[in-house]
């Protein structure tokens, strides 16, 4: 799985990190996503799906394989 | 006769505080954008399917403000939603710096480091509500000691707002949400005057708190006007207590009338609450109308057409509760797998202060269930003493015993 995120897009809502942590933080100036782990592990694939969809700015994408 | 020849007129009525109209399952099924008539008797478009709700949330060819104002439908008598806010030719901009400048104030981050501030509080008000227990006849308002001074509390913390003003912002908060015409209006203009106090006080003495950091921006940014700046605190402290002393109250609501989940919460409170706390958000439903908005350009959608100017209400209550996409959507179901629920909103609007507001749901609920296992309500729902003709509606005291 590959993970991008928009950061034009986002709108700091913080969502993702609330669900998946070890993927997704906020910066600490503008609270504007950043990505820590953009091929994430097996463990965190659905947790990333389910952090995609919840986006509430369609900031995040998700490539499966 | 067709539901367009009718325009029913809002807010329809609903049986209880905890469930919606049920012209709202029609609406959803037959006509997604219903055209309807407002409480203040214009015309205006009702949107109630989850899909269109969350396309319009998500849509920028609609805003707050109107191409022209003075020919913009009218919502309702209340001070607040009532009309467009804003201008049209700057609401991009401004929005974008209200965004800039609240967004890391609010962040999950901050508010999680404020998380142990947040229990502190919620364990003082339980002691208060457990010495009133013991001292007197067993019965507790559960919204005077906890669901309306913990939001309170908290965001006069992070505003750098007075505590020992909370009941005069909240008599305000509660005028100007109230569908009565000039006194909603008069209670705006006095709220505006009192903020105005406010920011005057934090420039002779900054403190470290929001209201000091726009003041010191509207000081520095040209273009960030002083109406404006007033405008924004006010509804950040109206937004900031209002809707979370609300979803308390409702929380609770939702708890006390299905002891099977209040059970299962009171049982493995760590476990259960995030699940429980955003079930609370998809089918808490305080108010009969809905988030507004103007369309900036002529848009179609769901089989009809929304001509430029036109109002747009968007029934977030009607959307959380659609059953095409939230299986059973009436069953308060914290172990439901669907998710994705628009109650803080979608898109460039989503709530400022969701990490807040869970925060502090989180501390009352899990607190609750672990120190009062036997909590149930004193009174009927029927009893229950609700703000009627007001935008949120919600209780106004709410007896608990146990
Ligand atoms: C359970 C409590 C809360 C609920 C249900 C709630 C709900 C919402 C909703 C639905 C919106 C979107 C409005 C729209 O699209 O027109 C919103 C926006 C907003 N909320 Fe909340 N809110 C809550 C708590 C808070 C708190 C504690 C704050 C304090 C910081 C806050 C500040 C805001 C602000 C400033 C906006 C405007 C955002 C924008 O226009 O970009 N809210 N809220
Ligand atoms: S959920 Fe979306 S909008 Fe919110 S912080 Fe993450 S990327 Fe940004």
């Amino acid at each position: 799985m590959k993970v991008e995120v928009d950061q034009d897009a986002c709108v700091g809502s913080g969502q993702c990190l609330l669900t998946a942590p070890d993927v997704f933080d906020q910066r600490d100036e503008d609270a504007i996503v950043e990505l820590l782990d953009a091929e994430p592990p097996a463990a965190q694939h659905q947790v990333v799906r389910h952090a995609a969809t919840g986006c509430p700015a369609a900031a995040i994408t998700v490539h499966e394989h | 006769m067709t539901l367009a020849a009718q325009r029913p007129q809002l807010p329809f009525t609903r049986p209880n505080l905890l469930e919606l109209a049920p012209f709202y399952e029609v609406l959803r099924r037959e006509a997604p954008i219903a055209p309807v008539t407002t409480p203040a008797g214009d015309p205006a478009w009702l949107a109630t399917r989850y899909a269109e709700v969350r396309q319009l949330l998500g849509d920028k060819r609609f805003g707050r403000s109107h191409p022209e104002p003075e020919q913009a439908a009218r919502i309702s008598l209340a001070g607040i939603q009532d009309g467009p806010s804003g201008s049209y030719d700057s609401e991009a901009a401004e929005h974008a710096r209200m965004r800039r400048l609240l967004t890391p104030a609010f962040s999950a981050k901050r508010m999680r480091a404020l998380s142990g501030h947040v229990q502190e509080l919620v364990d003082g008000y339980v002691d208060e509500m457990l010495a009133e227990h013991d001292a007197g006849g067993g019965q507790v308002d559960l919204h005077a000691h906890l669901a309306f001074p913990l939001p309170v509390a908290v965001i006069c913390r992070l505003l750098g707002v007075p505590e020992a003003d909370g009941e005069y912002f909240r008599s305000l908060s509660d005028r100007m949400a109230t569908y009565s015409g000039q006194d909603a209006q008069d209670a705006r203009i006095e709220f505006g005057r009192y903020m105005a106090g406010l920011a005057e006080a934090k420039r002779a003495d900054p403190g470290e708190d929001v209201i000091t950091d726009l003041v010191r921006a509207q000081a520095e940014e040209e273009d960030f006007g002083y109406e404006e700046m007033v405008r924004l605190c006010v509804g950040l402290l109206f937004a900031g207590h209002e809707t979370t002393v609300n979803r308390i109250g409702l929380g609770t609501l939702f708890l006390m009338t299905r002891r099977d989940q209040w059970e299962s919460l009171a049982a493995d409170p760590d476990g259960r609450i995030d699940a429980v706390v955003e079930e609370m958000m998809r089918m808490g439903a305080p108010g009969d109308l809905g988030l507004l908005r103007y369309a900036h350009e002529d848009v179609e959608i769901g089989g009809a057409t929304i001509e430029r100017g036109d109002a747009v209400i968007l029934s977030i209550n009607a959307a959380n509760r659609d059953d095409t996409v939230f299986s059973d959507a009436e069953d308060f179901d914290p172990d439901r797998t669907e998710r994705g629920h628009v109650g803080f909103g979608h898109g460039p609007h989503f709530c400022i202060g969701a990490s807040l507001a869970r925060t502090e749901l989180r501390a009352v609920f899990t607190t609750l269930a672990r120190r009062i296992p036997q909590l149930r309500m004193a009174v009927e729902m029927d009893e229950l003493d609700i703000r009627t003709d007001h935008i949120t509606g919600g209780v106004r005291s709410l007896p608990v015993a146990w």
